[in-house]
């Protein structure tokens, strides 16, 4: 979270719009966003026939736009969003266009600070990566563009693009390789018959991707070069977060799936299926949910699964900031359910978002959904009144207050609550 | 063992050929073993011990039926001339057994299960000719144009090629063409928490884009809270699941199955497809580890059952004359849809005239199970081998054939063309469309 040190954390309660007016007002309005500090709210809105606007708070952006989707604040507050001039798409920040046109533009990307924003274009039929409005060189001609990341410095930008163009039907030219990873408008030297899983170390200084190597054979890259060993599949790697030279990702030998740390088989056990490798913030422990047997699915710590499991599914795991702790959200018989060191916390519910720990472990808070309504749920039970909308709860840098953003009768708070007091 | 007698046209297919002549002994007797000792279990070899070869399952193939009943095409010569030899030598064939084991399990077999029916034990042929596929895509010896939809699926995360911009840019475009029928209609992108994802196959937006702003007017009349994912994941249509390439369906499903977690949605809602279903409700959540989807997924035939019965969705006009259905295999046979299927033909049509046989015991349209993807070396016997089909389509009188499957689609579509029946065919949803009552409110407003 960019400059969360300096968010008012002191003003108890804002009412910063009524988005019920919203409705009077326009013809058409659209499911709402705040910004990270959650000082505002914007909503697409509709006000005639191919004519678009942006309420925001109180206002709107001055200028209204035929097209307007993709509306996203950026870290430091700005707010983006991909709109049509003329039949032609760009990028507004604040209300205010980019310059240049383009054929297409989509997937916004921001740096951690929100000072660089990336976006995938398309001009003339050739793709690029477009930063802060300037498109990277490309020594070749891009075909397509299948997924892009930027650093948090947003300094080097990745994308996973089709480098060479393929005719119809073109098994020989596709088992050749056509897709590669471009950095900083950069192709690497080899091209690859599918490249999956783009991932960048927090450092930037290494990227990582699963590659296929032909019809049933796959790999990891890390800066062009393939691990040694080769695997029946992959799934995208995950990078060590104090080390970038530590690269982990499931992989799948002898019909089961294991971990692998830069090449090497590192959890003993074997598993029907393996997800989500996640590392403790200090990077010395990894969580991931596996299913040991088919359909019982849980959460292993450095390769122990833990005795609960679950029959539909469990998400990605998520550790306590001294990783200590593991929250998993998982779904058995139609709930989805608040898993913690493999014991369910509280009740069952419609819907749980991504688990959030107070600082010192003994709480997790979760925005949560039962019939209809959305709720801060701690420790799995509601604890605050229900919302027509509501967003991730985040934690104040000391540790001592919960920011609680939602949608009541129509109004939009922005509350800063005691963490004692929920 | 007596060889089968075969009689085919010779067909050119550029893809096998050059995988014949690549394939080594060494590499085929691997790759089988392997197969078989590390894929399969107590299934095949139940299935394998427990026939007793008596060929009851043969009068159940419309292979076999439309072409005279010659034996080559009956279910369990299917496995006799592939996976029995194969078991036999101890994976000691050659490269051309391998382009006849690709022949028949790829492109003369729906995976239909009809001859599971009238098997006296049950015994699922269906499940074999996939393992014979599986071994064969290991291989690499699969019809040209079936593996480049694999590769598509493989690149793209769908069917057609579609690159992500022209994904989005087409929904935009239809939600435009939508709001000229009811301007307030809206496909809604990427809206996290909306109680329903719809997901459709690659061919819709590449060549049946009208069919996305069908959705979008559908929706908006049902009053639904709606949306679909401006990302890839959107595409619920599955070729690597008929190719052999299991690695790459379950990339596909895991995807779309998480695309659909991503957005937080009660329900994926899927377009008219039926082997998309399979892979989708089955295939693909069982090579991933789930016992069922994580986010339950709904046939359009059981969505557009629940609309009209509740009457979210009235009709203000039925259709007329004689119209008939064709029962797609993987949601009729394979997940009991078949009275839905007539309830929601009865309320928009007129004069709903069915099929004979129907329902479970219908017949597969023949392009089922990756047959039609298998592309233009392989239509002529395709089509000839729907013979069957053709004449129950004529018995039926019908001006229309309604197929609630993207396969199925195409293949009556070449059915209806090859055999001169002089019909249409159309998706169920373009009925419902045209039958539809648009409340006062959403109409267009007079000038
Ligand atoms: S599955 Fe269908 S097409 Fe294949 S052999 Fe059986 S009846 Fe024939
Ligand atoms: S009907 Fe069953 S037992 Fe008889 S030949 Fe066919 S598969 Fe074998």
């Amino acid at each position: 979270m960019f400059n969360i040190e300096s968010w008012d954390w002191e003003s108890k309660e804002k009412m910063l719009a009524d988005t019920a007016k919203w409705k009077d007002k326009f013809e058409d309005v659209w499911e709402p966003y705040i910004s990270q500090d959650g000082e505002k709210i914007a909503s697409i809105v509709k006000i005639g026939e191919g004519e678009h606007n942006i309420a925001v708070n109180e206002g709107t952006w001055e200028e209204p736009f035929e097209k307007i989707w993709y509306s996203r604040f950026s870290p430091d507050g700005r707010l983006t969003a991909l709109i049509t001039k003329d039949m032609e798409w760009t990028m507004a920040v604040d209300g205010k266009t980019w310059e240049q046109m383009y054929e297409y533009i989509w997937d916004t990307k921001f740096s951690a600070d929100g000072k660089i924003i990336a976006a995938t274009t398309k001009v003339d039929s050739v793709y690029g990566i477009t930063i802060n409005e300037k498109t990277l060189e490309c020594p070749v001609q891009l075909e397509s563009i299948a997924s892009h990341v930027i650093s948090p410095d947003g300094k080097i930008s990745a994308a996973i693009a089709q480098t060479v163009p393929l005719g119809q039907a073109d098994l020989d030219g596709f088992l050749k390789g056509s897709w590669s990873v471009v950095v900083n408008g950069k192709p690497w030297k080899n091209n690859f018959v599918d490249v999956y899983g783009l991932t960048m170390s927090n450092d930037g200084k290494n990227i990582a991707v699963e590659y296929r190597d032909s019809i049933c054979e796959y790999g990891i890259l890390v800066n062009e070069k393939p691990w040694n060993e080769k695997f029946a599949c992959t799934w995208e790697p995950v990078f060590h977060p104090k080390n970038s030279d530590e690269i982990t990702a499931p992989v799948r030998q002898w019909g089961q799936w294991f971990l692998a740390t830069n090449g090497r088989i590192v959890w003993d056990n074997g598993f029907y299926s393996l997800l989500y490798p996640t590392y403790s913030p200090d990077g010395n422990n990894i969580a991931a949910a596996v299913a040991p047997q088919f359909a019982k699915w849980t959460i292993a710590v450095n390769g122990q699964p833990w005795s609960v499991t679950f029959g539909e599914c469990i998400q990605k795991p998520c550790f306590s900031p001294d990783g200590r702790k593991v929250a998993a959200i998982a779904k058995d018989k139609g709930n989805w359910l608040l898993v913690v060191d493999g014991a369910v916390l509280g009740e069952a519910f419609d819907n749980i978002w991504e688990p959030v720990f107070s600082p010192n472990d003994d709480k997790v808070i979760c925005k949560v959904e039962k019939n209809g309504k959305y709720a801060i749920a701690v420790n799995g039970k509601i604890r605050r009144n229900d919302y027509e909308a509501l967003w991730n709860p985040v934690v104040s840098p000391d540790g001592t207050k919960v920011m609680i953003c939602g949608v009541e009768d129509g109004k939009y708070y922005r509350k800063v609550v005691p963490l004692s007091d929920i | 063992m007596k060889p089968t007698i075969v009689k085919r046209e010779p067909v050119v297919d550029e893809a096998m050929d050059q995988c014949e002549a690549r394939l080594t002994e060494e590499e085929i007797e691997k790759v089988i073993n392997e197969v078989i000792d590390k894929e399969t279990g107590g299934r095949l070899w139940t299935y394998i011990n427990t026939c007793i070869h008596c060929g009851l399952c043969a009068e159940a193939c419309h292979w076999y039926l439309s072409n005279d009943r010659d034996v080559s095409f009956a279910p369990v010569t299917k496995i006799k001339d592939t996976l029995w030899v194969m078991l036999e030598k101890k994976g000691k064939v050659d490269a051309a057994f391998i382009k006849r084991c690709s022949q028949i399990s790829h492109t003369e077999c729906n995976a239909c299960r009809r001859c599971g029916m009238y098997c006296p034990f049950g015994i699922d042929i269906a499940y074999m000719i996939l393992v014979v596929r599986r071994i064969c895509a290991k291989l690499g010896m699969v019809p040209l144009y079936l593996q480049d939809t694999v590769h598509s699926h493989a690149a793209t995360m769908n069917q057609m090629w579609v690159k992500p911009d022209e994904w989005i840019d087409t929904l935009q475009w239809q939600e435009e063409e939508a709001q000229g029928y009811v301007p307030s209609a809206r496909l809604p992108l990427e809206k996290e928490g909306a109680e329903i994802m719809y997901s459709v196959i690659g061919p819709e937006p590449k060549f049946l884009a009208q069919l996305l702003g069908n959705i979008t007017v559908i929706m908006k009349v049902a009053g639904l809270d709606w949306t679909m994912p401006a990302t890839a994941g959107w595409d619920n249509s599955n070729m690597a699941m008929y190719s052999g390439d299991f690695e790459i369906m379950a990339r596909v499903e895991r995807l779309h199955h998480e695309t659909a977690q991503r957005l937080k949605v009660k329900k994926i809602v899927m377009g008219e497809c039926g082997h998309a279903f399979r892979g989708a409700e089955y295939d693909g959540p069982t090579w991933m580890g789930w016992m069922k989807p994580p986010i339950p997924i709904v046939h359009a035939i059981a969505f557009y059952y629940d609309l009209i019965k509740s009457g979210r969705i009235k009709i203000a006009k039925k259709i007329e004359g004689p119209i008939t259905s064709q029962y797609p295999c993987n949601v009729i046979r394979n997940a009991g849809l078949g009275s839905k299927l007539r309830y929601i033909m009865s309320a928009v049509c007129e004069d709903f005239v069915d099929l004979i046989p129907n329902d479970r015991h219908a017949f597969c349209c023949n392009a089922g199970g990756g047959t039609i993807n298998c592309g233009p070396p392989w239509k002529k016997i395709r089509v000839q081998s729907a013979k069957l089909q053709s004449e129950n389509f004529k018995r039926t009188g019908a001006h229309t054939i309604v197929t609630p499957c993207h396969n199925c689609h195409s293949g009556v579509e070449d059915i209806v063309d090859g055999y001169k029946l002089g019909m249409h065919v159309k998706f169920f949803s373009e009925l419902l469309i045209e039958a539809m009552e648009i409340p006062e409110h959403l109409k267009p407003k007079e000038e």
